[in-house]
């Protein structure tokens, strides 16, 4: 069934890993949409073309429930549970779009770009571009606030480059590197706002127990972690894909 | 991106930090003393550091062999917890209360007085290295704000003349 | 005739001297030659007069303090091995106005006895649960709990019996109990005082759970910054094993209990369960997103009965004298009784045990005495470094869980810290986010970031920079750390900036009257 659901979008990310329970009948935005139990609303809400904002959530991953983004209403339940973490049930009504949840997704991504990398928000093309366009939301309203934007780029890889600057802490790249790859390289070191990616003990890629294989460069939503060979003549190129 | 600023790579080590011989023949009755027994990192880092004073960096990658696990993994959990340091620290550890009730008893001028008179701020250790002055957020011994706990030992209704007098005291004692 | 004098050994008493007090007297006995028992005992909770020593008079405990070392000498010269009058004698001990009103169910033993004693422990109703348990059936265990209105007292104040109903109808073997022993909140001493001065009656209460539940193993998760507790909980533990109430078949029952002490290490987010979960099993200290619930799926992915220190150490009143007895003490919702901890700023900071229902007010002014600096009280923080800020005109709330929720306060362990008119309620609302990115696991973007900017905007308004903007986008952002954030410390982070906002607005510079709302 998954296969099926996967092919209805070419190169659509449905935010959680396939399951293969019977199917489950819900609402979202008013549109009823069927997925196997043991879904998250994410993909619920995917399959019913109203997808939701997401940044820490990926299909190749389980889910984290970290970024925040892709909060959503639910009848009956109080707050705002997070589609990702949360399972489809029968006859559950969701709704993805309000006043309160954009102005939610808003203020949680008005603080990931006060510490990001301003240049980079024009021109440059990454899942959190993507979702920024989602959202309607380009700036910050936080003024010279503790960041990390001085942070060095470590190329020591040939054919891949890790720069802090841009990491959003969504540990995608640790959570690849787990249950993808299971080699365990990299880690969160330390905690709160001094949190950052590292490999091994903090060696840089080359030296860490990385094995290049790609699966974190391949996981990251902000080309934090990025392909050499999207470098052309020192300028960064990547494209934001075909819709 | 414009410019690349590369980190500067060490000489061809790839197994990470290492312990000289009589540093591991330390560390190994520790890893067998917990062998098997589930979740027993913290205990394990615990006992590293109180019998090394800190956790060295060369002790990731045997404590991390021990349990199957990776030296990413181990490194993340040691320098997620405040007690854990990578490196040693002064003769003496004094650890001011900076939480509410002590605020409400003077902390912020006691640790305002205390960093003065040692010449360091909180998270640092004196120049003579007798020293390390660290915050902590609650010690349980509210009743008697302000409190402070010097080597371990817990101290209540704290003034800035007590701290001199037992450092004084503990300086001496070496 | 041997006089018997106690002199506690729990913590704060040992941090104001009590062992030089111990041995001023054990030396001033033997200097002439006078028959005394000097006994380490538990403390009342009477903090204000430790060390707080008691002499045994045919006319029962009269009581001396806070007695220092050099006092000693004195005291024997005035004749207090007789309970004499001295400038230090406090009465009869049952009598002091503090003790003689409380209603002392977790902390009926407080003071009495040698805590490391098993015989005293059960000449005082130890035990006795745990037997009553052991002749009932595990689903009658829990209903007489659900019965008694216990609600978690480490906070969240969820029904104690219906999380155990939970674990006891989970599948899956081993299950396990977990003591949330990471107090962590400021102006909290509770469970320290419960694994210092009576830690069979928590190690009672973990068997009474194990056998309710299905669970035969106990990990109690304790803070590192509690030593003294560590030390006394694995001597019981031993103790218990020897005795035959821990181990492979408690007292031939065929019923398998038995516990260890894990120490933390310095991360007062594994306060919180899931983190504390993650921390046992020797990672890094980050929320799990619930469900899955801890009952059902906890400690090594095994069913786990999570609860704190004073919930357990409830528990044994509870199967001795009933769920009802217990029910019978309180309030609305809020049944039983709650050890509640004065402190900060307080003249007489101590452990009060009363019913839910009893006002702040009568225990700042009446029990506490008003603030130690005797100047008046301005705020008084209650339930914690995430519990709001209230001034005068909200004291005369009772201590209930509903009542402080409903003017978003919370009763949470049952801490009230006392300031005086010298505070500064910008700097507590600064403080209140520094704490927060202090203690972050960093997971969650609300609080990873948002505690960072929280106190970077206070510190805008407070410095007069564009105050109108930065108030409120304090608003917005306290908005979003509140319904955004992945668990408590995030969410509740915005409730003490947000109250001393609202009840001392000037001290950041701005007008009174505005009312800043928590937007749900």
């Amino acid at each position: 069934m998954w296969s099926e659901l996967r092919n209805l979008r070419e190169g659509v990310d449905l935010g959680t890993p396939p399951r293969d329970g019977a199917a489950v009948s819900l609402t979202v935005d008013g549109k009823p949409v069927t997925a196997p139990a043991g879904s998250s609303v994410m993909v619920a809400a995917a399959l019913a073309r109203c997808p939701v904002p997401k940044l820490c959530a990926t299909d190749t991953l389980e889910a984290f429930g970290s970024c925040r983004m892709c909060l959503v209403e639910i009848q009956g339940r109080k707050g705002f549970p997070a589609a990702c973490t949360t399972l489809v049930e029968p006859g559950m009504v969701v709704t993805t779009q309000t006043a309160r949840l954009q102005e939610l997704r808003k203020g949680v991504l008005e603080l990931y770009l006060s510490d990001f990398p301003a240049g980079d928000v024009p021109g440059g093309w990454s899942e959190l571009h993507e979702t920024m366009q989602q959202t309607g939301v380009t700036t910050h309203p936080y003024v010279a606030g503790e960041n990390h934007l001085q942070a060095a780029v470590d190329a020591s890889n040939p054919y891949f480059l890790f720069d802090p600057t841009k990491c959003i802490v969504c540990s995608r790249c640790v959570r690849a590197c787990e249950d993808i790859q299971g080699t365990f390289a990299l880690t969160i070191e330390g905690r709160g706002f001094q949190s950052k990616v590292v490999a091994s003990q903090g060696e840089c890629f080359l030296d860490s127990e990385c094995v290049s294989c790609g699966a974190c460069v391949q996981a990251c939503p902000t080309h934090s972690l990025v392909e050499k060979s999207l470098f052309e003549g020192g300028e960064y190129r990547a494209q934001s894909p075909q819709a | 991106m414009k410019k690349d600023a590369v980190i500067p790579r060490p000489a061809g080590r790839r197994g990470g930090p290492t312990l000289a011989a009589a540093d591991a023949a330390k560390l190994q009755p520790i890893l067998d003393r917990w062998a098997g027994v589930p979740g027993s990192l913290l205990p394990i880092l615990h006992d590293v550091q109180a019998a090394f004073g800190f956790v060295p960096p060369g002790a990731v990658g045997p404590i991390a062999a021990a349990l199957n696990r990776s030296r990413a993994e181990v490194h993340g959990v040691i320098s997620f917890y405040h007690d854990f340091r990578q490196a040693p620290r002064g003769r003496h550890l004094l650890k001011l209360c900076q939480a509410e009730s002590c605020q409400a008893c003077g902390s912020r001028e006691l640790t305002a007085n205390v960093e003065r008179a040692l010449g360091c701020r909180l998270g640092e250790t004196s120049a003579d290295g007798a020293v390390t002055l660290e915050p902590v957020y609650c010690l349980g011994n509210c009743a008697v704000s302000p409190a402070a706990m010097l080597d371990g030992e817990l101290l209540g209704r704290v003034t800035a003349t007590k701290v001199h007098r037992l450092l004084q005291q503990a300086r001496s004692a070496r | 005739m041997t006089i018997k004098v106690c002199v506690p050994r729990d913590a704060t008493a040992l941090s104001l001297g009590a062992d030089a007090t111990a041995r001023a007297i054990a030396a001033e006995c033997q200097r002439l030659r006078q028959p005394v028992q000097v006994v380490r005992t538990s403390s009342r909770g009477l903090f204000w007069l430790e060390p707080f020593v008691e002499v045994e008079t045919p006319q029962g405990r009269v009581g001396y303090g806070p007695v220092e070392a050099e006092d000693v000498p004195g005291l024997f010269a005035a004749g207090f091995l007789q309970g004499s009058a001295h400038q230090l004698a406090q009465g009869n001990v049952d009598a002091i106005p503090f003790l003689a009103r409380q209603e002392r169910l977790c902390f009926a033993r407080a003071g009495l006895t040698d805590p490391l004693s098993l015989a005293e422990y059960e000449a005082h109703r130890g035990l006795r649960g745990l037997r009553n348990a052991l002749g009932m059936s595990p689903a009658a265990v829990v209903e007489e709990v659900v019965d008694s209105g216990l609600r978690g007292r480490g906070g969240a104040g969820f029904p104690t019996g219906i999380k155990w109903r939970t674990v006891a109808g989970a599948l899956g073997t081993p299950k396990y109990v977990v003591v949330n022993a990471d107090e962590g909140d400021s102006g909290t001493y509770s469970d320290r005082m419960v694994m210092e001065g009576d830690p069979f009656v928590l190690l009672e209460g973990m068997a009474i759970a194990g056998y309710a539940t299905g669970a035969s193993y106990g990990y109690v998760y304790l803070r590192s910054e509690y030593p003294h507790a560590a030390r006394v909980l694995n001597q019981a533990i031993a103790t218990l094993r020897a005795a035959d109430w821990y181990g492979a078949s408690i007292q031939g029952s065929g019923f398998a209990f038995d516990a260890e002490v894990r120490i933390g290490a310095g991360a007062y987010i594994c306060g919180e369960e899931t983190a504390l979960l993650e921390s046992l099993e020797g990672k890094r200290g980050m929320i799990r997103y619930k469900p899955p619930l801890p009952a059902i799926k906890g400690l090594f992915g095994q069913p786990t009965v999570v609860n704190n220190v004073v919930s357990l150490a409830s528990v044994p009143i509870i199967l001795d004298r009933g769920g009802k007895y217990y029910a019978d003490f309180g309030m609305g919702r809020s049944r039983g009784t709650l050890p509640i901890q004065l402190a900060g700023n307080v003249k007489r900071a101590g452990l009060v045990e009363k019913a839910f229902g009893v006002t702040l007010r009568e225990l700042i002014e009446d029990y506490g005495g008003g603030t130690r600096s005797g100047r008046p009280v301005r705020a008084v923080q209650v339930g914690g470094p995430l519990g709001a800020y209230f001034d005068q005109s909200l004291l005369d709330l009772p201590l209930d869980y509903e009542a402080l929720a409903a003017k978003k306060g919370m009763v949470g362990h049952g801490g009230i810290v006392v300031f005086d008119d010298t505070v500064d309620m910008a700097e507590q609302a600064r403080y209140a986010m520094e704490f927060c990115a202090v203690e972050s696991c960093g997971k969650c973007t609300p609080c990873r970031i948002g505690s960072t900017r929280g106190r970077e905007l206070i510190e805008k308004i407070v410095r007069g920079e564009n105050v109108a903007r930065n108030h409120r986008q304090l608003l917005a952002l306290c908005d979003v750390m509140e319904n955004a954030s992945l668990c408590a410390l995030g969410g509740m982070a915005p409730w003490p900036v947000l109250s001393a906002l609202q009840y001392f607005p000037g001290d950041f510079g701005l007008p009174a009257g505005k009312e800043p709302a928590h937007v749900v």
